[in-house]
């Protein structure tokens, strides 16, 4: 057996017990987490395969950008808020499983028709060096044989765009002139400004609603900080 | 091969030690040149002129106790500072040190690896990085933590982008994503006339330098784009919780990322190993400090960010700068190349 199978099967046996990982966990950050060994793992996989573009672009798309973004909505929201993260619908868990053992059948499918007996692409490792490296290689393929592709899917991801942009558009821009120009981005106001509508003024008080005043008032003491809310503290464990 | 492979791993020792060594001092840097910049003295009480200050911090630390608190999810607290900590120094292998030399009848590069595609390396790693702070965040069960691993991960994923964009007119000109490569290209002299000026790309690419220096600021955590631990509104951020040499993971890291950021500068813009005269690693150290002097002395100056001016910094600034400066870049390059 040679050093590169015994590295593969290292990489590979990590990168599936990640992503049983990823199925199992309770807690969907630890979830996350799992995926990022997965997606490493597999970048590893890509640098054995002499990719090492994809593998690169592999880690900085899905593990730098697409993840972190994922981890910053699930970090927000409290495991036990989830709606049946794990089970409770029989029917849906029954065509997850059908669809599984479909995705399954495919792979093995793939593997099993193509290994071994197809002829090597023009690709040879030789090829590639003479074409300048793998990054020259994969922009000539890219950018002579596969542009109509490339722009196809340029137009997906910038019709992706302008809907992130809509969404996040401020609505009633006719009132928006009423309001204090800000001109920032803010995370914490998703409308994109940072001032709230100007209330109405409230109606005067009459001299009957008025409480009298006493100098006696209701002294409330709070065992902890969570008595009297609905939510316990965040990070506070919840008594189940 | 064999001696290739050999020579790599030494190197990497080498580098590494050199580098955690430089992380050290840089602490001691970092307080000395704040201390004269705010008229104080700084550490000056252990060993001749505090130079024993760094070593006396690490003894402290160790020694200090590991609090997990109750609240925290406990294996991922413990794991998530060395994540930062492991993955910093990894990006150092990249870059060049020298040109090849021989040593008893073998050549050595003086670089751990020469791939394809460094630059993206050290952004993937960069990228990776950050899972540390946003993990340690998340994993503290403190909403001040929390916080700061928000304010990480959208930081982060922001500035990526634009420093990503503003190398792309580097790798237009120099024609690869090799570290090694750019070096090279940026050695040729150009000469107009009488004057013969270095063709580092700093010349030909100002803004993308400029661009690239924010960038690099808000991607390492530094004032004034430290948001992630605002001690005024989020307490330390996401280390809050953190004690001991746990926190000093953190620390460290974010000092290993701001040298590896200088030295990526110092080879992407200013022609790293080269000189006036006598080129070597030396000039790569002389450039790489001047970036480090830059840093403590935004520090000094800057005071921090608010953070939606951060992220409109980014996103309505930076970033459309970044694509002129590619599309510029590139219809010059077509123009050289004839093609226009």
């Amino acid at each position: 057996m040679s050093a590169e199978v015994v590295v593969f099967d290292i990489l590979s046996v990590i990168a599936v017990l990640a992503a049983i990982g990823v199925v199992l966990a309770r807690n969907p950050v630890h979830s996350a987490a799992s995926l990022v060994v997965t997606f490493v793992n597999l970048a590893a996989i890509y640098v054995m395969l002499r990719a090492d573009f994809l593998a690169v672009v592999q880690v900085i798309v899905y593990t730098g950008a697409i993840l972190v973004l994922v981890l910053f909505v699930i970090m927000l929201v409290h495991q036990e808020d989830l709606p049946e993260f794990h089970g409770g619908r029989p029917v849906q868990r029954a065509a997850g499983f059908i669809l599984g053992l479909i995705l399954l059948g495919e792979v093995a499918a793939a593997v099993l028709t193509r290994s071994a007996s197809v002829p090597s692409g023009p690709w040879t490792p030789a090829a590639v060096q003479s074409a300048g490296g793998n990054v020259q290689a994969l922009g000539q393929v890219l950018y002579s044989g596969y542009v109509l592709p490339i722009q196809a899917t340029a137009l997906v991801l910038l019709v992706a765009t302008v809907g992130a942009l809509v969404l996040a558009r401020p609505d009633l821009p006719r009132l928006r002139s009423a309001r204090r120009e800000t001109s920032t981005i803010s995370l914490g106001h998703p409308r994109g400004t940072d001032v709230e509508p100007q209330p109405t003024a409230l109606p005067a008080v009459s001299a009957s609603q008025v409480k009298p005043e006493t100098g006696e008032r209701e002294l409330v003491m709070a065992k902890s900080g969570d008595e009297f809310v609905d939510h316990p503290v965040w990070g506070e464990r919840r008594e189940p | 091969m064999l001696s290739a492979y050999v020579s790599s791993y030494i190197l990497a020792v080498i580098v590494l030690i050199i580098l955690l060594t430089m992380m050290a001092y840089m602490t001691y840097f970092e307080r000395k040149v704040l201390a004269v910049m705010q008229d104080r003295i700084g550490p000056n009480r252990t060993g001749p002129f505090g130079l024993l200050q760094p070593l006396a911090d690490g003894v402290k630390l160790l020694q200090k106790e590991d609090i997990v608190p109750q609240a925290a999810d406990k294996r991922m607290f413990l794991i998530a500072p060395l994540v930062s900590f492991v993955l910093a120094p990894v990006a150092a292998a990249v870059i060049p040190f020298g040109n090849t030399i021989h040593v008893f009848g073998y050549p050595v590069h003086l670089y751990v690896a020469d791939i394809n595609v460094a630059v993206l390396y050290v952004l993937a790693i960069g990228s990776m990085g950050v899972y540390g702070i946003i993990l340690g965040g998340y994993a503290s069960g403190n909403r001040y933590s929390l916080l700061g691993g928000l304010r990480s991960a959208a930081q982060v994923v922001s500035y990526e982008i634009t420093l990503g964009l503003s190398l792309v007119g580097v790798f237009i000109l120099s024609g690869s994503l090799s570290l090694v490569q750019i070096l090279h290209q940026q050695q040729q002299a150009l000469s107009f006339g009488a004057l013969q000026v270095p063709n580092w790309y700093i010349l030909s690419q100002p803004l993308a330098f400029v661009i690239f220096l924010i960038a690099a600021v808000a991607e390492t955590n530094r004032a004034p784009f430290d948001l992630p631990e605002a001690e005024t509104e989020l307490i330390a951020g996401f280390h809050t919780e953190y004690s001991g040499f746990r926190f000093s993971f953190y620390f460290l890291a974010e000092y290993i990322n701001m040298i590896i950021v200088s030295l990526m500068a110092s080879t992407l813009f200013l022609g790293g190993i080269d000189g006036p005269i006598a080129s070597g690693v030396w000039w790569l150290l002389i450039k790489a400090g001047v970036f480090l002097l830059f840093y403590v002395w935004l520090r000094a100056t800057l005071p921090r960010f608010r953070y939606d001016q951060l992220m409109g910094l980014a996103w309505k600034v930076l970033l459309p700068l970044a694509v002129v400066n590619i599309a510029l870049t590139g219809l010059i390059r077509l123009w050289g190349l004839g093609l226009l």
